[in-house]
């Protein structure tokens, strides 16, 4: 069995650590699914290149091809794990106009695992106040536990440790939750506005 | 296959001089660009129709009416008239008397509207856009087609004993276009009644326009009404012109840099890949036209967008000699060649009639 996992870093320096932390989330899960004897394929869809294009999108209303492309990784995807600086107690901008400009109903029902990064353990609380309500409000199904990382987890020896385990026990849970989920079924907006009209058409006078 | 242009109306300040017209500038203008339009020879002016600051059509019967008396043989068409807001027995009584008016020169086509304030100050609420559009359609549909209609619907009141007046010309309905750019709906609307469909097509990139053409298509045979391939078709885009393509660029950058619909997102190099916008020379122009065919097929009608962004009025006067003289004739000769013999005409108000006589003499014994 494959199962298909997009990976959204919204990581804005070089090297970055929301991206190492992204990596770390999808090398925990993948480990955690392999054990389940589920194979994982991993694409990951790094939001700077793409920040141009998003912004262009929002003013322009339809997307580039690359930042098309992204979002057909993450349409195709049957499970995502998105992770995000925090800035000002709240996610990137960048970040949430990526989702802002992601079709409609793309991650309805699409299994999630959230990160997000930040130079103090203070802005922890972003997964729960920011990110979630997000998703939830996108129908996904939002894994319950999800990894904040400071500077000081990447920072000390001991808090690196603690950092490893936090990645785990949500990797777990995470994969866990996938697999349940099963493969994610695609929705194509298109064909479901055409077959709305012609149920309209049918029932409608004319 | 018919050419012509469709306009906005609206009034934006060129950005090259801060200058704006006043609005009767700017009516005065569209009716030059009308009769230009004419004179070298298009087939078709369409005019878009709005309620709202900077826009100036918010009649646009009135103004084909009065364009029809000052031209011979253009068509006058909308781009398009609002079927939720408006009024289907006003529609029909409207687009009756242009018919009569303008000699049969009369086609409209019909698009929901998406500025959400505008629909209360006509008694509607645009969270119900797609059921008026089927409700309204419906109802104009009979209302040019039957002499007596008894209608009852959920969004307007009913009509008892109701007989439009004036009947339409010949007794022949407007040819109707549904026009979209985004909305897959409104191409299952049209083939549903086996109308014509225009994908507006200029904002947005070529994949989307080939799949909501081919949706139409497909739908088209669906329903019975012939052959995908014998479906009615339009598109729309966008060109500034001249003889030189970096003067073209060079000229057209401030006004796109700086449109409400365009500025501060893409780069006109980066629009221009990604949405038919053709921003050159006559040549450059006409092969971009002519490769909208590998994607839409063999189609009836082509709509240039010339006349907004603030551009002067003597701007696109010489945007339509251009058109006229150099891009228009070449594209009626290539577009020709190849075409497949199932691709029918743009109807018009005469081809209807022949063919309205044609079946009448085949239906007598």
């Amino acid at each position: 069995m494959t199962t298909r996992l997009t990976i959204i870093s919204g990581g804005l320096r070089e090297p970055s650590s929301t991206r190492m932390l992204a990596n770390r989330l999808e090398a925990s899960v993948r480990t955690e699914l392999a054990g389940a004897g589920v194979t994982v394929e991993s694409s990951f869809v790094e939001l700077r290149p793409l920040g141009h294009a998003i912004i262009d999108a929002m003013f322009s209303g339809f997307p580039s091809p690359p930042l098309e492309e992204a979002f057909g990784t993450v349409a195709d995807a049957d499970g995502v794990i998105a992770v995000t600086p925090a800035f000002n107690a709240s996610f990137s901008g960048l970040f949430k106009s990526f989702f802002d400009v992601l079709p409609e109903e793309t991650l309805s029902d699409m299994p999630i695992l959230m990160g997000a990064t930040g130079g103090t353990e203070r802005h922890s609380l972003v997964l729960e106040h920011a990110l979630r309500p997000m998703f939830s409000y996108l129908h996904a199904i939002v894994s319950s536990r999800g990894v904040y990382a400071a500077t000081d987890d990447f920072g000390s020896q001991t808090n690196g440790a603690v950092l490893g385990e936090r990645i785990a026990r949500a990797a777990s849970d995470y994969a866990r939750l996938v697999r349940g989920c099963g493969s994610h079924h695609r929705r194509d907006s298109f064909s479901e506005e055409t077959a709305a009209m012609e149920r309209l058409l049918g029932g409608g006078r004319s | 296959m018919q050419f012509g242009i469709f306009t906005v109306g609206d009034v934006t300040p060129d950005p090259t001089t801060g200058g704006a017209p006043t609005e009767a500038e700017r009516i005065r203008a569209t009716v030059t660009i009308a009769r230009k339009a004419e004179e070298v020879g298009l087939d078709v002016f369409a005019t878009g129709e709005h309620h709202n600051p900077p826009f100036v059509p918010s009649s646009p019967t009135t103004l084909l009416g009065y364009i029809a008396a000052r031209t011979e043989r253009i068509i006058l068409s909308t781009s398009t008239t609002l079927i939720t807001t408006n009024d289907p027995v006003k529609i029909a009584e409207d687009f009756s008397v242009l018919q009569h008016l303008s000699g049969g020169r009369t086609d409209l086509m019909l698009g929901r509207g998406n500025t959400g304030p505008v629909y209360p100050w006509f008694g509607q609420d645009i969270r119900q856009a797609v059921p008026l559009t089927v409700e309204h359609y419906g109802l104009l549909r009979r209302l040019w087609r039957e002499e007596v209609v008894d209608w009852e619907g959920e969004l307007r009141s009913p009509l008892q004993g109701f007989t439009l007046a004036p009947r339409p010309l010949d007794g022949i309905p407007p040819f109707v276009w549904h026009g979209s750019i985004r909305t897959p709906e409104i191409a299952e609307l049209a083939a549903f009644y086996g109308d014509g469909f225009f994908a507006n097509h200029i904002f947005w990139p070529p994949s989307h326009t080939q799949k909501m053409v081919e949706t139409y298509r497909q739908r088209f045979a669906h329903y019975g009404h012939g052959s995908p391939e014998s479906a009615v078709v339009g598109l729309g885009g966008q060109v500034f012109m001249r003889p030189n393509s970096q003067d073209a660029v060079r000229e057209f950058r401030p006004y796109f840099d700086n449109a409400p619909v365009y500025g501060h997102g893409p780069s006109l190099e980066e629009f221009s890949s990604l949405t038919p916008l053709t921003v050159g020379s006559p040549r450059q122009v006409i092969d971009r036209t002519l490769g909208f065919r590998e994607y839409a097929g063999d189609y009836q009608r082509q709509l240039f967008l010339l006349d907004h962004a603030g551009l002067p009025l003597k701007t696109v006067l010489e945007q339509l000699d251009l058109l006229g003289e150099e891009v228009v004739p070449v594209l009626r000769k290539e577009f020709a060649v190849g075409r497949s013999p199932e691709a029918p005409a743009a109807p018009t108000h005469q081809s209807l009639l022949r063919e309205r006589d044609t079946r009448a003499a085949k239906a007598k014994p």
